[in-house]
């Protein structure tokens, strides 16, 4: 169970908090790490930086990204992790505030998986939330863990 | 020409005359020879005349000595005798004898000779007749021998020698004539044989060179008579085959009268070939505008021999068509006119290409004089040889200054090398850098101030030479208001880059905040329950109320700015189709209403899809919203007339609202009912205007208070 890591990538603690209390709502178990920029983000999935050494078999089974991020943003956050060859198969779900056109049309075309707008109201988060949670970890099969 | 003809009537004369001549010689030959053969003839007959003569004289003489011989006789015989019946003979010759002597005499009465013998003669004969006498006489008185010596004695032999003597001599002269004669008509009989040969010799050549020569000129005759009929075919195909239709009028005094017209004028002017012969043919189908002028023009034909004339013509089709007629007067020798001959060509084309060049150069000349921009001619050389009233505008100099002026004159010091060789080039190489294309230079005027101008400039053919023209246009103004535009547009880019930022920063930075505001307003309520009152939970249920509503108005203003900031992309849009589509969700979401639609179908219009959409949306979201209290809704959407155009309209039997109001219908965040009666943000029919902004329409609403309303909309 504690391999089906979920990767958080938010740098608003607010939205951090509400989206583990969401996700505890919906009794998903699973293990998150959050990463509070796009920097962190790739040097936990590259295992680069502070995530140096770390054994690749932790990779995670799902990825929550952000787009509006501190250093690198979650659309390069994207390119690049689509750009490597380990985490070129690796589900990406966007989860940002915006449904601008543009940022729906570049995430789709860099290799989004999915791409979910958080409401304002709380109750219809945790419902987004429970139904990413189900696909994601449950229902969807994941890519294998080696890259062909 | 004229000498030729001349020369070869000559040459005909002369063949002619020659024949006349030959002819002449052989008459006169055949005449002479003729005259020759008549007087061989009447000297033969002549001859034979002579001969008879001699014969008779010689006769006349043997019966003369015969007689004589007789007598002689008869007188022995009385001598011997002395019988007088012997007498008888004596007697009638001494009758006789007379006569006969007579008779010789008048026989031989041109030949003096012969006279002086017959004379001798006759002396002898009445010598020997008196001898005889006397003889007898002896015999009657003497007896038969005194008579015996008488003729013993007498001379009586002698004298009858000499007689015989005589008549030989004379019968000799007449043979010596005779021979004489004959031989004269001998060597003239030869001569009129050898010039009837003769004659008939050079007759016989003389008509042969005379039938060479004619059959020689029939056959010259017959060739001319040949290439005239050649020539008549070939001038009548010509006639016919051509465009002018040729005619002859024979005139009397000043009366014309169509006498031949070409075959074509059938083919041409589609009438008969007759009916141009009527008298009246010509003047019936002279356009009756041109009737008058043509009339006045007629005796200038007489005046000066020929007239050139063009006017209208009525065709057999009874279309008319402009004729050139040219027509040549025709004089006899005393100079009275006698016949008008003419051609005759359709000019209607011409005619048309003349007024159409008048009409392009009239066009031409009122855009040249009334346009503002500058037009400009130059000649290869690059000489100015037009200048419109534009550039006197424009440069400050009259036409005459430049005209004839290198182009260089009206171009800053710096151009001028450039343009000389530019020009140089192209027409060498015809290699267009400038030509036919619209360039952004700088012009000087007469005052020597710079100016910058916009220039076209078109070449085209001159005759041999190739000729420019330049539309000149005076952009320092533009110029001035580009610079404007350029600033202005660079300082609407940079607010729409900060709209836009900002409207970006705005759909992600100022909802996360209303998200943890409704999320631990929610968590505070979830998990602090117990703790908190009622009058706090509602607190909490107003702080979550009123982020959502703060989130809603974040989005519709997006919206809004969205609608502003997306690109256009025009398409046929079915707005029926879109408008079923919307009406499907909206009684979807509130199954529990009753609603009638009443879409029109086939409203079709050029618009952006995507922005036709929310428009839509916007529209019938409100008439749904405003119908909500209604029993049943009723919505319509129709297409209407307004000011000649289509617009189209979404009605309803809502609340509607006070007209008094109308004018803030559109603007932002207005709102003309309160959140309690019906919710909403203010922001959906200014969305609306904005799209129908966008697309150069217009919106208006008609309404009453509970009455519902009509929005309209033009595209």
């Amino acid at each position: 169970m504690d391999d089906k890591v979920i990767l958080l990538v938010e740098d608003n603690a607010d939205d951090e908090a509400l989206t583990l209390r969401a996700l505890k709502k919906n009794n998903i178990k699973n293990d998150v790490v959050v990463a509070h920029d796009g920097v962190e983000a790739l040097d936990y999935l590259h295992g680069a930086g502070a995530s140096a050494g770390r054994p690749p078999r932790a990779m995670p089974q799902l990825v929550l990204l952000d787009l509006k991020l501190p250093r690198v943003d979650g659309l390069e956050v994207l390119r690049r992790l689509r750009g490597d060859p380990r985490t070129r198969l690796l589900p990406v779900v966007i989860l940002t505030s915006s449904k601008e056109e543009r940022d729906l049309v570049s995430s789709y075309s860099l290799g989004a998986n999915s791409y979910v707008r958080k409401p304002v109201d709380f109750a219809e988060f945790t419902e987004a939330i429970r139904q990413l949670g189900l696909y994601w970890l449950i229902l969807n099969e994941p890519p294998p863990n080696k890259a062909p | 020409m004229a000498e030729t003809a001349t020369s070869l009537e000559t040459m005909q004369l002369t063949i002619e005359r020659k024949i006349q001549i030959g002819f002449a010689i052989a008459v006169f030959i055949i005449v002479a020879v003729g005259a020759a053969a008549l007087r061989s003839t009447a000297a033969t007959v002549e001859s034979a005349g002579w001969v008879a003569h001699t014969l008779e004289v010689r006769a006349e003489l043997e019966a003369t000595f015969a007689d004589l011989i007789g007598a002689e006789t008869a007188v022995r015989g009385y001598v011997i005798t002395g019988d007088t019946t012997y007498l008888t003979p004596y007697d009638s010759a001494r009758v006789q004898l007379g006569g006969l002597l007579a008779e010789l005499r008048a026989l031989i009465a041109d030949n003096p000779e012969q006279l002086k013998r017959l004379d001798s003669l006759a002396t002898l004969v009445s010598v020997r007749l008196e001898r005889s006498h006397w003889t007898v006489d002896t015999r009657r008185t003497g007896g038969s021998s005194a008579a015996a010596r008488a003729v013993i004695g007498g001379r009586g032999k002698e004298l009858m020698q000499q007689i015989r003597g005589m008549v030989r001599q004379m019968e000799d002269e007449e043979g010596r004539l005779l021979a004489q004669r004959s031989a004269a008509l001998q060597s003239k009989a030869r001569l009129a044989r050898l010039a009837a040969w003769g004659g008939a010799l050079i007759a016989v050549t003389l008509a042969v060179i005379a039938s060479a020569l004619i059959s020689r000129e029939l056959a010259g005759r017959r060739r001319a008579e040949q290439a005239l009929g050649e020539t008549q075919t070939r001038f009548r195909q010509v006639v016919a085959s051509s465009t002018a239709v040729i005619y002859a009028n024979t005139v009397s005094g000043a009366t014309f009268s169509p006498s031949w017209v070409s075959e074509n004028v059938t083919r041409i002017t589609g009438y008969g070939p007759d009916e141009p012969l009527q008298p009246t043919w010509w003047l019936d189908n002279l356009h009756p505008d041109d009737r008058e002028r043509v009339l006045a023009e007629m005796p200038a034909l007489l005046a000066n021999d020929h007239l050139t004339i063009e006017y209208r013509f009525r065709y057999k089709d009874g279309t008319y068509h402009w004729v050139h007629d040219e027509a040549r007067l025709l004089r006899s020798a005393a100079g009275t006119p006698v016949e008008v001959f003419g051609s005759w060509v359709d000019i209607t084309d011409r005619r048309r290409a003349e007024e159409t060049l008048q009409v392009s150069e009239e066009q031409f000349r009122t855009l040249a004089v009334t346009a503002n921009d500058a037009i400009i001619s130059a000649d290869s050389r690059g000489d100015i040889t037009y200048f419109n009233p534009g550039a006197e505008r424009i440069f400050g100099y009259a036409p005459e200054e430049v005209t004839g002026k290198p182009l260089t004159v009206l171009m800053p010091e710096r151009f001028r090398d450039a343009h000389r060789a530019g020009l140089a080039r192209y027409l060498a190489t015809r290699e267009a850098r400038v030509v036919g294309k619209t360039v952004e230079l700088a012009g000087r005027k007469k005052d020597g101030t710079e100016f910058p101008l916009e220039l076209s400039l078109a070449s085209w053919r001159h005759g041999p030479e190739v000729a420019f023209t330049a539309i000149i246009r005076d952009i320092t103004e533009r110029k001035r208001g580009e610079d404007t535009l350029r600033r202005h547009t660079a300082q609407l880019e940079a607010a729409n880059a900060e709209l836009d930022a900002f409207a970006y920063s705005v759909s992600h930075d100022l909802r996360a905040p209303l998200r943890g505001i409704d999320g631990f307003s929610q968590a505070l309520l979830e998990d602090y329950a117990d703790r908190l009152d009622g009058t706090g939970k509602d607190y909490l249920a107003r702080v979550r109320s009123g982020s959502q509503r703060m989130a809603m108005l974040i989005d519709d203003l997006l919206n809004l700015s969205r609608v502003t900031r997306s690109q256009m992309h025009l398409a046929a849009v079915d707005l029926s189709a879109l408008a079923r589509g919307i009406a499907v969700d909206l009684q979807k979401r509130d199954p529990e209403r009753r609603a009638e639609f009443n879409i029109a179908p086939g409203l079709q219009v050029q618009a952006d899809p995507g922005l036709m959409r929310v428009a839509l949306q916007n529209l019938l979201d409100n008439a749904w919203k405003f119908t909500g209290k209604r029993p049943t809704a009723r919505i319509e959407v129709g297409s209407a007339t307004h000011d000649g155009r289509p617009a189209y309209f979404v009605r309803d039997n809502g609340a509607g609202f006070d007209m008094t109001y109308a004018h803030k219908l559109f603007g932002a965040f207005q709102r003309l009912h309160g959140a309690e009666e019906f919710d909403g943000t203010g922001v959906g029919l200014a969305t609306v205007q904005r799209v129908i902004h966008r697309h150069g329409g217009r919106v208006w609403a008609e309404a009453a208070v509970d009455g519902g309303a009509t929005f309209y909309f033009t595209l």
